[in-house]
Protein backbone atom coordinates (compact mmCIF):
# COMPACT_ATOMS: atom_id res chain seq x y z
CA UNK A 1 0.00 0.00 0.00
CA UNK A 2 2.73 1.91 -0.17
CA UNK A 3 2.85 2.87 -3.99
CA UNK A 4 0.11 5.35 -3.47
CA UNK A 5 0.50 6.92 -7.04
CA UNK A 6 1.91 5.57 -9.92
CA UNK A 7 2.16 6.83 -13.47
CA UNK A 8 -0.99 5.29 -15.29
CA UNK A 9 1.29 4.13 -18.45
CA UNK A 10 2.55 1.55 -16.00
CA UNK A 11 -0.61 0.29 -14.62
CA UNK A 12 -2.33 -0.17 -17.43
CA UNK A 13 -2.94 -3.98 -18.41
CA UNK A 14 -3.02 -4.39 -22.19
CA UNK A 15 -6.35 -6.28 -21.90
CA UNK A 16 -8.45 -3.24 -20.06
CA UNK A 17 -11.02 -2.23 -22.82
CA UNK A 18 -11.35 1.49 -22.98
CA UNK A 19 -14.73 3.35 -22.46
CA UNK A 20 -13.32 6.67 -23.20
CA UNK A 21 -10.72 7.55 -25.13
CA UNK A 22 -8.94 10.81 -26.43
CA UNK A 23 -6.26 11.38 -28.25
CA UNK A 24 -4.40 14.30 -29.04
CA UNK A 25 -7.82 16.33 -28.60
CA UNK A 26 -7.28 20.35 -29.09
CA UNK A 27 -9.41 23.41 -29.26
CA UNK A 28 -9.28 26.72 -29.62
CA UNK A 29 -11.80 29.86 -29.20
CA UNK A 30 -10.90 32.18 -31.66
CA UNK A 31 -7.41 32.68 -31.21
CA UNK A 32 -7.30 31.34 -27.54
CA UNK A 33 -6.32 28.16 -27.23
CA UNK A 34 -8.49 26.58 -24.72
CA UNK A 35 -7.16 22.41 -24.73
CA UNK A 36 -3.60 21.82 -26.84
CA UNK A 37 -3.04 17.57 -27.15
CA UNK A 38 -5.21 16.11 -24.64
CA UNK A 39 -5.20 12.48 -24.88
CA UNK A 40 -6.65 10.07 -21.70
CA UNK A 41 -8.19 7.28 -21.53
CA UNK A 42 -11.18 5.71 -19.05
CA UNK A 43 -11.09 1.95 -18.89
CA UNK A 44 -14.57 0.66 -19.37
CA UNK A 45 -16.23 0.45 -15.38
CA UNK A 46 -13.92 2.81 -13.88
CA UNK A 47 -13.90 5.96 -12.19
CA UNK A 48 -12.01 8.96 -13.95
CA UNK A 49 -11.51 12.69 -12.42
CA UNK A 50 -10.17 15.23 -14.41
CA UNK A 51 -8.55 17.96 -12.04
CA UNK A 52 -7.72 21.45 -12.36
CA UNK A 53 -7.87 24.82 -11.64
CA UNK A 54 -10.32 27.21 -13.46
CA UNK A 55 -9.49 28.27 -16.94
CA UNK A 56 -7.62 24.96 -17.85
CA UNK A 57 -10.81 23.70 -20.06
CA UNK A 58 -12.18 21.26 -17.82
CA UNK A 59 -15.39 21.36 -18.92
CA UNK A 60 -14.56 22.07 -22.86
CA UNK A 61 -13.30 18.77 -22.52
CA UNK A 62 -16.06 16.54 -21.51
CA UNK A 63 -17.91 18.97 -23.62
CA UNK A 64 -16.18 17.30 -26.35
CA UNK A 65 -16.61 13.97 -24.63
CA UNK A 66 -19.97 14.38 -24.47
CA UNK A 67 -20.51 14.96 -28.29
CA UNK A 68 -21.49 18.48 -27.17
CA UNK A 69 -19.03 20.86 -29.02
CA UNK A 70 -16.29 19.48 -31.68
CA UNK A 71 -12.65 19.45 -31.72
CA UNK A 72 -10.44 21.48 -34.00
CA UNK A 73 -7.91 18.22 -34.10
CA UNK A 74 -7.65 14.76 -32.46
CA UNK A 75 -10.32 12.11 -31.90
CA UNK A 76 -12.67 10.51 -28.96
CA UNK A 77 -13.39 7.40 -29.19
CA UNK A 78 -16.50 5.89 -27.33
CA UNK A 79 -16.20 2.19 -26.44
CA UNK A 80 -13.33 1.93 -29.53
CA UNK A 81 -15.71 3.66 -31.52
CA UNK A 82 -14.90 7.32 -33.28
CA UNK A 83 -17.56 9.57 -31.99
CA UNK A 84 -20.18 11.45 -33.97
CA UNK A 85 -21.84 14.45 -32.82
CA UNK A 86 -25.09 11.96 -33.72
CA UNK A 87 -23.96 9.41 -31.11
CA UNK A 88 -26.51 7.55 -29.38
CA UNK A 89 -27.07 9.30 -25.91
CA UNK A 90 -28.29 5.28 -24.41
CA UNK A 91 -24.39 5.26 -24.08
CA UNK A 92 -23.53 8.67 -22.69
CA UNK A 93 -25.58 10.59 -20.40
CA UNK A 94 -24.39 14.11 -19.20
CA UNK A 95 -24.84 16.20 -15.64
CA UNK A 96 -24.50 19.19 -15.75
CA UNK A 97 -22.76 21.64 -13.06
CA UNK A 98 -26.48 23.11 -11.86
CA UNK A 99 -29.35 20.72 -11.53
CA UNK A 100 -31.33 22.06 -14.73
CA UNK A 101 -34.47 20.57 -13.70
CA UNK A 102 -37.07 22.39 -15.37
CA UNK A 103 -39.18 23.93 -13.46
CA UNK A 104 -42.43 23.17 -14.76
CA UNK A 105 -42.67 19.69 -14.67
CA UNK A 106 -42.94 17.41 -11.39
CA UNK A 107 -40.30 14.90 -10.26
CA UNK A 108 -41.11 12.21 -11.87
CA UNK A 109 -41.82 14.16 -15.29
CA UNK A 110 -38.42 15.52 -14.64
CA UNK A 111 -36.79 12.15 -14.50
CA UNK A 112 -39.03 11.24 -17.54
CA UNK A 113 -37.51 14.12 -19.90
CA UNK A 114 -33.97 11.82 -20.42
CA UNK A 115 -35.91 9.35 -22.97
CA UNK A 116 -37.95 11.87 -24.41
CA UNK A 117 -36.25 11.83 -27.40
CA UNK A 118 -36.57 8.46 -27.58
CA UNK A 119 -39.75 6.00 -28.84
CA UNK A 120 -40.48 4.46 -25.79
CA UNK A 121 -44.26 4.49 -24.63
CA UNK A 122 -45.49 6.50 -22.03
CA UNK A 123 -45.94 3.79 -19.80
CA UNK A 124 -42.52 2.53 -20.33
CA UNK A 125 -41.10 5.64 -19.79
CA UNK A 126 -42.62 6.54 -15.88
CA UNK A 127 -41.92 3.02 -15.22
CA UNK A 128 -38.31 3.83 -15.87
CA UNK A 129 -38.45 6.85 -14.22
CA UNK A 130 -39.73 5.60 -11.06
CA UNK A 131 -37.13 2.83 -10.76
CA UNK A 132 -34.55 5.73 -11.07
CA UNK A 133 -35.71 8.01 -8.52
CA UNK A 134 -35.90 4.55 -6.52
CA UNK A 135 -32.32 4.41 -7.05
CA UNK A 136 -31.66 7.64 -6.37
CA UNK A 137 -33.74 7.81 -2.47
CA UNK A 138 -36.55 9.73 -3.85
CA UNK A 139 -39.70 7.54 -3.78
CA UNK A 140 -42.43 9.62 -1.94
CA UNK A 141 -41.67 12.16 -4.07
CA UNK A 142 -42.69 11.87 -7.82
CA UNK A 143 -45.06 14.52 -7.87
CA UNK A 144 -43.74 17.35 -6.11
CA UNK A 145 -42.25 20.57 -7.79
CA UNK A 146 -38.67 21.14 -8.17
CA UNK A 147 -38.76 24.63 -5.91
CA UNK A 148 -40.08 22.33 -3.36
CA UNK A 149 -37.01 20.74 -2.80
CA UNK A 150 -33.49 21.06 -0.94
CA UNK A 151 -30.91 21.30 -2.83
CA UNK A 152 -29.62 18.06 -2.58
CA UNK A 153 -32.84 16.65 -3.42
CA UNK A 154 -32.78 18.27 -6.52
CA UNK A 155 -29.32 17.10 -7.31
CA UNK A 156 -30.49 13.87 -6.25
CA UNK A 157 -32.97 14.31 -9.38
CA UNK A 158 -30.46 15.36 -11.59
CA UNK A 159 -29.12 12.12 -11.30
CA UNK A 160 -31.63 10.12 -11.70
CA UNK A 161 -32.83 12.39 -14.79
CA UNK A 162 -28.95 11.31 -15.89
CA UNK A 163 -29.29 6.98 -14.89
CA UNK A 164 -33.10 6.86 -16.56
CA UNK A 165 -31.18 6.26 -20.17
CA UNK A 166 -29.23 3.55 -18.35
CA UNK A 167 -26.00 5.12 -19.59
CA UNK A 168 -23.13 3.22 -20.59
CA UNK A 169 -20.71 6.66 -19.63
CA UNK A 170 -21.50 9.05 -17.18
CA UNK A 171 -20.26 12.33 -17.83
CA UNK A 172 -20.36 14.91 -14.79
CA UNK A 173 -19.81 18.30 -14.92
CA UNK A 174 -18.64 19.71 -11.39
CA UNK A 175 -21.99 18.30 -10.11
CA UNK A 176 -21.93 18.42 -6.84
CA UNK A 177 -20.06 21.46 -6.57
CA UNK A 178 -23.57 23.53 -5.47
CA UNK A 179 -23.89 21.51 -2.14
CA UNK A 180 -23.01 21.93 1.40
CA UNK A 181 -19.84 19.49 2.53
CA UNK A 182 -22.13 16.95 4.30
CA UNK A 183 -24.65 16.42 1.29
CA UNK A 184 -22.01 16.37 -0.65
CA UNK A 185 -20.19 13.30 0.47
CA UNK A 186 -24.04 11.76 0.77
CA UNK A 187 -23.87 12.20 -2.95
CA UNK A 188 -20.57 10.57 -3.73
CA UNK A 189 -21.69 7.20 -1.65
CA UNK A 190 -24.67 6.91 -3.33
CA UNK A 191 -22.90 7.28 -6.99
CA UNK A 192 -20.69 4.78 -5.79
CA UNK A 193 -23.35 2.74 -5.28
CA UNK A 194 -25.31 3.28 -8.14
CA UNK A 195 -22.21 2.71 -10.36
CA UNK A 196 -21.45 -0.33 -8.87
CA UNK A 197 -24.89 -1.38 -10.01
CA UNK A 198 -25.42 -0.29 -13.15
CA UNK A 199 -21.47 -1.22 -13.91
CA UNK A 200 -21.21 2.36 -15.20
CA UNK A 201 -18.02 4.39 -16.33
CA UNK A 202 -17.93 7.89 -15.05
CA UNK A 203 -15.84 10.43 -16.23
CA UNK A 204 -16.10 13.84 -13.69
CA UNK A 205 -14.56 17.04 -14.26
CA UNK A 206 -13.97 18.74 -10.45
CA UNK A 207 -11.46 21.55 -9.06
CA UNK A 208 -12.18 19.56 -5.48
CA UNK A 209 -8.83 17.36 -5.40
CA UNK A 210 -10.44 15.36 -2.18
CA UNK A 211 -13.87 14.59 -4.64
CA UNK A 212 -11.67 13.73 -6.95
CA UNK A 213 -9.72 11.03 -4.72
CA UNK A 214 -12.64 9.83 -3.00
CA UNK A 215 -14.51 8.70 -6.18
CA UNK A 216 -11.76 7.80 -9.32
CA UNK A 217 -9.77 4.87 -9.57
CA UNK A 218 -7.53 7.47 -12.18
CA UNK A 219 -7.12 10.90 -11.65
CA UNK A 220 -6.23 13.04 -15.10
CA UNK A 221 -4.37 16.76 -13.67
CA UNK A 222 -4.89 19.79 -16.01
CA UNK A 223 -2.65 22.52 -16.53
CA UNK A 224 -3.87 25.56 -17.46
CA UNK A 225 -3.80 28.02 -20.20
CA UNK A 226 -3.74 26.30 -22.60
CA UNK A 227 -5.17 23.15 -20.78
CA UNK A 228 -2.46 20.30 -20.97
CA UNK A 229 -2.34 16.45 -19.27
CA UNK A 230 -0.06 17.57 -16.41
CA UNK A 231 -0.08 14.32 -14.92
CA UNK A 232 -1.78 10.66 -15.07
CA UNK A 233 -2.38 8.94 -11.55
CA UNK A 234 -3.95 5.81 -10.83
CA UNK A 235 -5.70 5.85 -7.00
CA UNK A 236 -5.08 2.87 -5.88
CA UNK A 237 -6.73 3.02 -2.44
CA UNK A 238 -9.29 0.72 -0.82
CA UNK A 239 -12.80 1.51 -1.01
CA UNK A 240 -14.77 3.26 0.86
CA UNK A 241 -12.31 6.37 0.85
CA UNK A 242 -13.02 8.67 3.76
CA UNK A 243 -11.40 11.99 3.10
CA UNK A 244 -10.19 11.76 6.72
CA UNK A 245 -8.07 8.73 6.97
CA UNK A 246 -4.38 9.70 6.75
CA UNK A 247 -3.57 7.54 3.54
CA UNK A 248 -6.26 9.60 1.66
CA UNK A 249 -5.21 12.98 3.51
CA UNK A 250 -1.74 12.31 2.05
CA UNK A 251 -2.92 11.29 -1.46
CA UNK A 252 -5.13 14.94 -1.51
CA UNK A 253 -2.14 16.74 -0.64
CA UNK A 254 -0.03 15.08 -3.19
CA UNK A 255 -2.28 15.91 -5.71
CA UNK A 256 -3.02 19.26 -4.82
CA UNK A 257 0.72 20.07 -5.00
CA UNK A 258 0.49 19.10 -8.33
CA UNK A 259 -2.01 22.01 -9.28
CA UNK B 1 -36.33 11.47 3.60
CA UNK B 2 -39.13 9.11 4.44
CA UNK B 3 -42.10 11.64 4.72
CA UNK B 4 -43.05 14.06 1.77
CA UNK B 5 -42.80 17.44 3.92
CA UNK B 6 -45.88 19.15 1.31
CA UNK B 7 -48.34 16.32 3.13
CA UNK B 8 -48.27 17.46 6.78
CA UNK B 9 -48.46 21.16 5.72
CA UNK B 10 -50.97 20.20 3.09
CA UNK B 11 -53.55 20.37 5.06
CA UNK B 12 -53.03 23.25 6.94
CA UNK B 13 -52.31 25.13 3.71
CA UNK B 14 -55.88 24.01 2.51
CA UNK B 15 -57.64 25.24 5.46
CA UNK B 16 -56.27 28.71 5.60
CA UNK B 17 -56.74 29.14 1.95
CA UNK B 18 -60.48 28.19 2.81
CA UNK B 19 -61.13 30.73 5.59
CA UNK B 20 -59.07 33.19 3.51
CA UNK B 21 -61.82 32.41 1.04
CA UNK B 22 -64.88 32.98 3.08
CA UNK B 23 -62.68 36.30 4.37
CA UNK B 24 -62.99 37.96 1.05
CA UNK B 25 -66.44 36.66 -0.37
CA UNK B 26 -67.29 38.50 2.62
CA UNK B 27 -65.60 41.54 1.98
CA UNK B 28 -66.57 41.55 -2.38
CA UNK B 29 -70.53 40.76 -0.84
CA UNK B 30 -70.34 43.83 1.48
CA UNK B 31 -68.58 45.82 -1.62
CA UNK B 32 -71.13 45.20 -3.66
CA UNK B 33 -73.85 45.69 -1.30
CA UNK B 34 -72.42 49.42 -0.16
CA UNK B 35 -72.29 49.96 -4.40
CA UNK B 36 -75.76 49.23 -4.59
CA UNK B 37 -76.88 51.37 -2.03
CA UNK B 38 -75.34 54.27 -3.19
CA UNK B 39 -76.29 53.63 -6.76
CA UNK B 40 -79.99 53.70 -5.23
CA UNK B 41 -79.39 56.42 -2.85
CA UNK B 42 -78.21 58.77 -5.57
CA UNK B 43 -80.57 57.49 -8.20
CA UNK B 44 -83.11 58.77 -5.67
CA UNK B 45 -82.52 62.20 -6.15
CA UNK B 46 -82.39 61.76 -10.10
CA UNK B 47 -84.74 61.66 -13.22
CA UNK B 48 -84.48 57.96 -14.33
CA UNK B 49 -83.54 59.19 -18.08
CA UNK B 50 -80.61 60.24 -16.18
CA UNK B 51 -79.49 57.76 -13.90
CA UNK B 52 -81.67 54.91 -13.14
CA UNK B 53 -82.22 53.06 -10.10
CA UNK B 54 -81.25 48.87 -9.46
CA UNK B 55 -84.54 48.30 -9.44
CA UNK B 56 -85.49 49.84 -12.66
CA UNK B 57 -81.91 49.17 -14.48
CA UNK B 58 -83.08 45.44 -13.56
CA UNK B 59 -86.79 45.14 -14.58
CA UNK B 60 -85.38 46.74 -18.19
CA UNK B 61 -82.91 43.89 -18.22
CA UNK B 62 -85.56 41.32 -17.81
CA UNK B 63 -87.80 43.26 -20.08
CA UNK B 64 -84.31 42.86 -22.66
CA UNK B 65 -83.60 38.73 -22.11
CA UNK B 66 -87.97 38.61 -22.05
CA UNK B 67 -89.07 39.96 -25.40
CA UNK B 68 -86.07 41.24 -27.43
CA UNK B 69 -82.61 39.99 -29.41
CA UNK B 70 -80.84 39.60 -26.04
CA UNK B 71 -79.15 36.76 -26.19
CA UNK B 72 -78.90 36.97 -30.07
CA UNK B 73 -76.72 40.75 -29.56
CA UNK B 74 -74.90 39.23 -27.07
CA UNK B 75 -73.91 35.94 -29.03
CA UNK B 76 -72.96 38.05 -32.15
CA UNK B 77 -70.30 40.34 -29.86
CA UNK B 78 -69.07 37.35 -28.71
CA UNK B 79 -68.53 35.90 -31.82
CA UNK B 80 -66.86 38.50 -33.18
CA UNK B 81 -64.71 39.07 -29.63
CA UNK B 82 -63.40 35.68 -30.18
CA UNK B 83 -63.54 35.66 -33.88
CA UNK B 84 -60.62 38.75 -33.64
CA UNK B 85 -59.05 37.44 -30.73
CA UNK B 86 -58.30 33.67 -32.11
CA UNK B 87 -57.18 35.65 -35.53
CA UNK B 88 -54.93 37.51 -33.18
CA UNK B 89 -53.13 34.45 -31.22
CA UNK B 90 -53.20 32.53 -34.05
CA UNK B 91 -50.37 35.26 -35.98
CA UNK B 92 -49.40 37.16 -32.82
CA UNK B 93 -48.18 34.06 -31.62
CA UNK B 94 -46.00 32.51 -34.31
CA UNK B 95 -44.55 35.90 -34.81
CA UNK B 96 -43.80 36.55 -31.16
CA UNK B 97 -41.76 33.27 -31.41
CA UNK B 98 -39.60 34.23 -34.24
CA UNK B 99 -39.22 38.14 -33.70
CA UNK B 100 -37.90 36.38 -29.94
CA UNK B 101 -35.93 33.71 -31.03
CA UNK B 102 -34.00 36.08 -33.83
CA UNK B 103 -32.40 39.07 -32.55
CA UNK B 104 -31.67 40.86 -35.80
CA UNK B 105 -35.34 40.43 -36.93
CA UNK B 106 -36.40 41.71 -33.42
CA UNK B 107 -34.75 44.91 -33.73
CA UNK B 108 -35.52 45.42 -36.87
CA UNK B 109 -39.23 45.32 -36.21
CA UNK B 110 -39.44 46.69 -32.61
CA UNK B 111 -40.68 50.64 -34.17
CA UNK B 112 -43.56 48.76 -35.95
CA UNK B 113 -45.01 47.76 -33.07
CA UNK B 114 -44.88 50.52 -31.02
CA UNK B 115 -46.11 52.58 -33.79
CA UNK B 116 -49.59 50.31 -33.74
CA UNK B 117 -49.81 50.36 -30.47
CA UNK B 118 -50.38 53.87 -30.43
CA UNK B 119 -53.36 54.12 -32.94
CA UNK B 120 -56.08 54.72 -30.77
CA UNK B 121 -58.82 51.64 -31.10
CA UNK B 122 -61.43 54.85 -32.31
CA UNK B 123 -59.12 54.93 -35.24
CA UNK B 124 -58.78 51.59 -36.27
CA UNK B 125 -62.76 51.66 -35.96
CA UNK B 126 -63.03 54.41 -38.59
CA UNK B 127 -60.52 52.63 -40.95
CA UNK B 128 -62.19 49.29 -40.63
CA UNK B 129 -65.46 51.40 -41.62
CA UNK B 130 -63.75 52.19 -44.75
CA UNK B 131 -62.38 48.90 -45.61
CA UNK B 132 -65.05 46.63 -44.10
CA UNK B 133 -68.53 48.81 -44.14
CA UNK B 134 -71.25 47.72 -41.61
CA UNK B 135 -70.62 43.85 -41.25
CA UNK B 136 -68.73 41.49 -39.18
CA UNK B 137 -65.43 42.39 -40.34
CA UNK B 138 -64.99 45.99 -38.92
CA UNK B 139 -65.54 44.71 -35.27
CA UNK B 140 -63.45 41.23 -35.56
CA UNK B 141 -60.52 43.87 -37.40
CA UNK B 142 -60.38 46.26 -34.77
CA UNK B 143 -60.55 43.24 -31.86
CA UNK B 144 -57.85 42.12 -33.35
CA UNK B 145 -55.99 44.88 -34.08
CA UNK B 146 -55.65 45.92 -30.46
CA UNK B 147 -55.37 41.81 -29.57
CA UNK B 148 -52.97 41.25 -31.90
CA UNK B 149 -49.60 43.53 -30.62
CA UNK B 150 -50.69 42.96 -26.72
CA UNK B 151 -50.36 38.82 -27.87
CA UNK B 152 -47.61 39.24 -30.02
CA UNK B 153 -45.40 41.30 -27.30
CA UNK B 154 -45.93 39.34 -24.47
CA UNK B 155 -44.83 36.28 -26.65
CA UNK B 156 -41.85 38.01 -27.85
CA UNK B 157 -40.98 38.57 -24.18
CA UNK B 158 -41.42 35.04 -22.92
CA UNK B 159 -39.20 33.89 -26.55
CA UNK B 160 -36.38 35.87 -25.21
CA UNK B 161 -36.80 34.30 -21.60
CA UNK B 162 -35.83 31.17 -22.97
CA UNK B 163 -33.28 29.42 -20.89
CA UNK B 164 -30.30 28.34 -23.32
CA UNK B 165 -29.27 26.04 -20.23
CA UNK B 166 -32.69 23.73 -20.79
CA UNK B 167 -31.49 23.63 -24.49
CA UNK B 168 -28.26 22.59 -23.86
CA UNK B 169 -29.67 20.02 -21.89
CA UNK B 170 -32.37 18.85 -24.31
CA UNK B 171 -29.50 18.74 -26.85
CA UNK B 172 -27.25 16.40 -24.45
CA UNK B 173 -30.53 13.92 -24.69
CA UNK B 174 -30.26 14.10 -28.83
CA UNK B 175 -33.96 16.16 -28.74
CA UNK B 176 -34.76 17.04 -31.99
CA UNK B 177 -35.57 21.02 -32.60
CA UNK B 178 -39.50 20.23 -32.81
CA UNK B 179 -39.22 18.40 -29.22
CA UNK B 180 -36.99 21.08 -28.03
CA UNK B 181 -39.82 23.59 -29.12
CA UNK B 182 -42.70 21.73 -27.62
CA UNK B 183 -41.14 20.75 -24.73
CA UNK B 184 -38.45 23.84 -23.60
CA UNK B 185 -40.12 26.46 -25.99
CA UNK B 186 -43.68 25.91 -25.43
CA UNK B 187 -43.84 25.75 -21.53
CA UNK B 188 -41.28 28.73 -20.83
CA UNK B 189 -43.59 30.87 -23.45
CA UNK B 190 -46.56 30.17 -22.33
CA UNK B 191 -47.44 31.69 -19.18
CA UNK B 192 -46.43 34.52 -20.80
CA UNK B 193 -48.76 34.54 -23.80
CA UNK B 194 -51.53 33.51 -21.17
CA UNK B 195 -51.01 37.38 -19.50
CA UNK B 196 -51.01 38.61 -22.99
CA UNK B 197 -53.94 37.32 -24.19
CA UNK B 198 -55.39 37.67 -20.97
CA UNK B 199 -55.08 41.36 -21.55
CA UNK B 200 -55.59 41.14 -25.06
CA UNK B 201 -59.88 39.40 -24.07
CA UNK B 202 -60.27 42.15 -22.08
CA UNK B 203 -58.91 45.62 -24.42
CA UNK B 204 -60.35 43.48 -27.49
CA UNK B 205 -64.25 43.14 -25.12
CA UNK B 206 -64.03 46.26 -24.53
CA UNK B 207 -63.12 48.02 -28.12
CA UNK B 208 -65.67 45.41 -29.76
CA UNK B 209 -67.95 47.72 -28.37
CA UNK B 210 -66.86 51.05 -29.81
CA UNK B 211 -66.52 49.59 -33.16
CA UNK B 212 -70.13 48.09 -33.03
CA UNK B 213 -71.63 51.68 -32.09
CA UNK B 214 -70.25 52.57 -35.43
CA UNK B 215 -69.52 49.38 -37.63
CA UNK B 216 -72.88 47.35 -37.55
CA UNK B 217 -76.87 46.98 -37.32
CA UNK B 218 -76.65 44.04 -34.25
CA UNK B 219 -74.41 43.20 -31.00
CA UNK B 220 -74.23 45.02 -27.82
CA UNK B 221 -72.38 48.03 -28.83
CA UNK B 222 -74.97 48.82 -31.64
CA UNK B 223 -78.24 48.27 -29.00
CA UNK B 224 -76.22 50.41 -26.32
CA UNK B 225 -76.43 53.29 -28.74
CA UNK B 226 -79.26 52.55 -30.08
CA UNK B 227 -80.36 52.80 -26.17
CA UNK B 228 -78.71 56.09 -25.79
CA UNK B 229 -80.35 57.55 -28.66
CA UNK B 230 -83.77 57.10 -27.79
CA UNK B 231 -82.95 57.90 -24.16
CA UNK B 232 -83.82 54.58 -22.91
CA UNK B 233 -81.06 55.16 -20.10
CA UNK B 234 -82.41 51.99 -18.13
CA UNK B 235 -81.37 50.08 -20.88
CA UNK B 236 -77.97 51.41 -21.51
CA UNK B 237 -77.47 50.70 -17.85
CA UNK B 238 -78.96 47.11 -18.36
CA UNK B 239 -76.52 45.76 -21.05
CA UNK B 240 -73.79 47.56 -19.24
CA UNK B 241 -74.75 45.54 -15.87
CA UNK B 242 -74.83 42.40 -18.56
CA UNK B 243 -71.38 43.31 -19.98
CA UNK B 244 -69.99 43.72 -16.21
CA UNK B 245 -70.85 40.51 -15.01
CA UNK B 246 -70.14 38.82 -17.63
CA UNK B 247 -66.46 39.61 -17.76
CA UNK B 248 -66.37 39.23 -13.83
CA UNK B 249 -67.62 35.68 -14.45
CA UNK B 250 -65.01 34.96 -17.37
CA UNK B 251 -62.55 36.32 -14.83
CA UNK B 252 -63.10 34.41 -11.76
CA UNK B 253 -65.14 31.39 -13.15
CA UNK B 254 -62.17 30.71 -16.37
CA UNK B 255 -59.21 32.46 -16.60
CA UNK B 256 -58.03 32.43 -13.08
CA UNK B 257 -58.71 28.50 -12.44
CA UNK B 258 -57.54 28.34 -15.51
CA UNK B 259 -54.53 29.82 -14.89
CA UNK B 260 -53.86 28.51 -11.19
CA UNK B 261 -53.90 24.93 -12.92
CA UNK B 262 -51.66 26.05 -15.86
CA UNK B 263 -49.31 27.39 -13.77
CA UNK B 264 -49.29 25.14 -10.33
CA UNK B 265 -45.67 24.66 -10.96
CA UNK B 266 -45.00 28.15 -10.10
CA UNK B 267 -43.82 29.02 -6.63
CA UNK B 268 -46.31 30.71 -4.28
CA UNK B 269 -44.95 34.12 -2.78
Amino acid sequence: MNAILTPAMLAKPPFVRNAVEVTHVSKHFGKLAVLEDISLTAPSGSVLAIVGASGCGKSTLLNIIAGLARADQGEVRIDGVASEPSLDTRVISYMFQEDRLLPWRTIVANTEFGLEAGSLSAAARRERALAALKMTGLEGFESAYPHELSGGMRSRVALARSLVVKPYILLMDEPFSKLDPQMRSQMHEELLRIREQLKMTVVFVTHDVEEAIVLADKIVVLRPRPGRVRESLVIDLPRPRDPLAAEVAETVRRVRALI
Amino acid sequence: MASLPATSTGFLARSGRMNGFARMAGQRLSLLAVFLLLWWLAAQRVPAFILPGPGKTWSALTELIANGTFAEDLGITLYRVVAGFLLAAIVGTPLGILLGSNRRLGNYFEPVLSVVNTVSAAIWAIFALIWFGISNGTTVFVVFMEAMPLILTNVWQGAQSVNAEYVELARSFQMSRAKVMGKIYLPTVLPYFFSGARLAFGFGWRVSLVAETIGSSNGVGYRLRQAADLVQTDQVFAWTLTMVVLMVMLEYGILKPLENHLFRWKRRA
